[in-house]
């Protein structure tokens, strides 16, 4: 019995251990997003699936608590509160935000002047919330709140509009916030979308005699749209579940004219302990997103974008 | 024989001592950890803290937070059985919560407190669970009741004027009379100011005005009797009748904004909370108004009753605490008489008749007279239920929509008792 030189024999544990690492390194990599998913995501959600089943007194109710919602008008105008919101919000920023972003890249080509701009649009981001909305309540609080001086030191007004006290001006007020801070987000990103536009083709475009409208509409825009759509999903996600400055500024007042679904899902989890509603209404939350984020996304797909 | 008579001498003096004071005190701990509410209701607390520190040695640590949160955060600490803090201050509508989920420690049954007769019995009725009176929510009848809590912030709501313009408001037909004849928004001088914010703000302020015309929450056995014609008329007197004279906006004034317009001239008369005056009005760093307001009795209306509005901070030690036994030793030195006039000096809101009653204290706080009196009218508490914030939250989202003109008094009324019902009936209060 001989053996080939250059065969040395590998020693059977070495075979062994080398064999089972390679065995168990796919289940490692696997198991531990899996466990770190679990402890984030699963485990809250059967959770939540468990306080949803009961009522406050700890007994099982089945599915009581999703069929209140349908006898329940508070959640229905929360809802239709929220819809409003999300729709005029997430609008007005994209077409403000794409809008400043067109304007900027076509009038000013001033290094400094854009970096000027970038960090002045970059404070509404990073200002919080909760600040943002303290401010406004200031802004917009009658007899001495600057928005009323200003107006009325323009002749435009000769009694102090009271922003915070009918349902319009009052979700006008909760809107203006949102579309001050996240404007700006939307134009860093058109601005820099805009910028991968290639500049021999505009300039081409323009020596064909292409306007503004036709330059944006045919050359700009197909370079924008995956970058709309993509941000479509992140400020509708953002518009759904505002909460801070919406309670400071109004609480969901006047009455419950601002009373979003975030605002009354923490009543009722919060104000009103009432945890097994307050999960089944997470739920509702849950699909409602669900569908619209997989409708989104199918329609994502089928532009390209995803 | 003389072993026998010393024998029985001991034995009386040792049952004489509240159990609490049986033994010597465990050793100190680092600190106390106590969770408050942010504002000015601590601040005659922060004023006497140093005198204890010194004389016991024990440091006792604030943790303050915003009005709404402090609920909150105590509820979830309670529900995790944390042994975070070792004392809190809780609003009283908070103790049947407290109560009934048996979050506190009872200070009787644990160390014997004896009650004493300079404090008002509606004080001790507030910390003790369940309610001595009134409706008690089911399941919690079966219970023996025990005090939970003493009241260190006496605070109760009464009725302030300006006593240089009008006189002495008795009845809400004396308020208006009264701001008829300063009314003038050009000046501006508005004859009524209101704390209408959503939520527990427009509900501390319509309350007194609900019960004085005779209207009523709950009945004995919490059935929700709010949709009457009593309500309906003290919502429209609210709403309306008052609102007219207010300032423009007070569908979202909370107490800071009332405070501010009494204090920079511009209203006649409001309801009033005492820290409210030694911060703000009563202040001569911020107030124009010093001396010129007088302080009585929330009005009486339809209902021939005053509904004075109590709103004590009490002193608790939750169940899990660490240190219960120097937490109850803080607890009777903060509310001793010897300490009450410190404190009350130091800007805190007392709560004891020989304070409130003093000549000498009356001279320096003008409102003391109005708060004794508010609180042996006896001052009036909100509903002894669990479901207390629920109620408070639904009757002040349709209230605060009636003063914004949303909907109408009637509509306001019926839904929120609509409301309130379904949430009890779920709560189980219903068979």
């Amino acid at each position: 019995m001989t053996r080939g030189i250059g065969h040395a024999p590998i020693p059977r544990c070495h075979m062994t251990t080398a064999a089972t690492l390679r065995r168990i390194t796919p289940y490692l990599l696997v198991g531990f997003p899996i466990v770190i998913l679990f402890v984030l995501v699963a485990y809250p959600m059967l959770y939540n699936v468990n306080l949803s089943l009961h009522n406050t007194r700890g007994e099982f109710v089945g599915l009581h608590n999703f069929a209140r919602v349908f006898d329940d008008p508070t959640f229905g105008a929360a809802l239709q509160a929220t819809a409003i919101y999300v729709v005029l919000a997430v609008g007005t920023e994209l077409l403000l935000g794409l809008a400043l972003a067109l304007y900027i890249h076509r009038t000013i080509a001033n290094a400094t002047v854009r970096a000027l701009v970038y960090v002045l649009l970059i404070v509404p981001m990073v200002t919080p919330p909760v600040v943002a909305g303290v401010i406004a309540r200031l802004m917009y609080t009658p007899n001495y709140g600057i928005i009323n001086s200003i107006l009325r030191g323009l002749g435009l007004i000769h009694k102090d509009i009271l922003w915070l006290s009918t349902g319009p001006t009052a979700m006008f007020s909760v809107l203006s916030v949102d579309i001050w801070q996240w404007t700006p987000f939307v134009f860093l990103v058109c601005f820099a979308g805009l910028q991968a536009v290639p500049q021999d083709v505009v300039e081409a475009s323009k020596v064909d005699g292409a306007g503004g409208w036709n330059l944006f509409r045919l050359i700009e825009f197909p370079y924008l749209k995956s970058l709309l759509l993509l941000l479509v999903i992140f400020r509708f996600t953002d518009t759904f579940r505002v909460f801070d400055h919406v309670l400071v500024l109004t609480a969901g007042g006047p009455g419950a004219a601002t009373e979003f679904i975030s605002v009354y899902l923490y009543r009722v989890a919060f104000k009103f302990f009432d945890l097994g509603y307050a999960a089944a209404i997470g739920f509702y939350v849950v699909i409602v997103t669900s569908v619209l984020f997989s409708r989104l996304s199918r329609w994502l797909a089928t532009e390209g974008v995803m | 024989m003389t072993l026998a008579v010393l024998l029985v001498v001991l034995a009386l003096v040792v049952s004489a001592l509240p159990i609490g004071a049986q033994g010597a005190l465990p050793p100190k701990p680092d600190k106390l950890t106590m969770a408050v509410v942010a504002g000015g209701e601590t601040k005659g607390l922060k004023a006497i803290l140093p005198t204890w520190e010194k004389e016991k040695g024990v440091k006792v640590e604030l943790v303050e937070f915003p009005y709404p949160q402090l609920y909150e955060k105590l509820v979830t600490t309670f529900q995790a059985n944390a042994a975070t803090y070792d004392l809190l201050i809780a609003d009283d509508p908070w103790m049947p919560k407290f109560g009934a989920e048996g979050w506190l420690t009872p200070l009787d049954q644990e160390f014997g407190y004896k009650r004493d007769a300079d404090i008002y019995p509606v004080v001790y009725d507030l910390g003790t669970w369940p309610p001595p009176r009134g409706p008690v929510p089911p399941g919690e009848k079966s219970k023996a009741a025990h005090l939970y809590a003493i009241t260190l912030v006496g605070n109760v709501e009464f009725f302030m004027y300006r006593k240089d313009l009008v006189s002495e408001p008795k009845t809400w037909d004396d308020v208006i009379a009264n701001a008829k004849k300063v009314h003038n928004p050009q000046t501006p001088m508005f004859g009524m100011v209101l704390r209408g914010a959503k939520g527990n703000p427009v509900i501390s302020e319509f309350t007194p005005v609900l019960l004085s015309f005779g209207g009523k929450i709950f009945d004995d056995n919490w059935k929700v009797v709010l949709n009457s014609k009593e309500s309906v008329a003290a919502l429209k007197f609210f709403a309306k009748d008052l609102k007219q004279y207010a300032p423009p906006g007070v569908e979202n004034y909370d107490a800071a904004e009332r405070a501010r317009e009494v204090a920079t001239g511009r209203a006649a008369q409001g309801f009033i909370w005492p820290a409210e005056i030694t911060d703000i009005v009563e202040n001569p760093s911020v107030s124009k108004v010093v001396g010129k307001l007088g302080y009585t009795l929330a009005p009486k209306g339809p209902g021939n009753m005053n509904g004075p509005l109590i709103g004590n901070w009490l002193l608790a030690i939750p169940k899990s605490a660490k240190n219960k036994r120097w937490a109850y030793e803080f607890i009777l030195w903060a509310t001793s008489a010897a300490v009450q006039k410190p404190y009350a000096l130091g800007g805190g809101i007392p709560f004891r008749k020989s304070v409130l009653l003093d000549a000498d204290m009356n001279k320096k706080f003008a409102f003391f007279k109005a708060m004794a009196a508010s609180l042996d009218a006896p001052a009036q508490w909100r509903p002894r239920t669990q479901e207390w914030n629920a109620v408070e939250t639904i009757l002040g989202t349709h209230v605060n929509a009636a003063l914004a003109g949303i909907e109408t008094p009637e509509d306001a009324i019926a839904k929120a008792a609509t409301e309130i019902e379904k949430n009890m009936r779920e709560k189980g209060y219903y068979k």
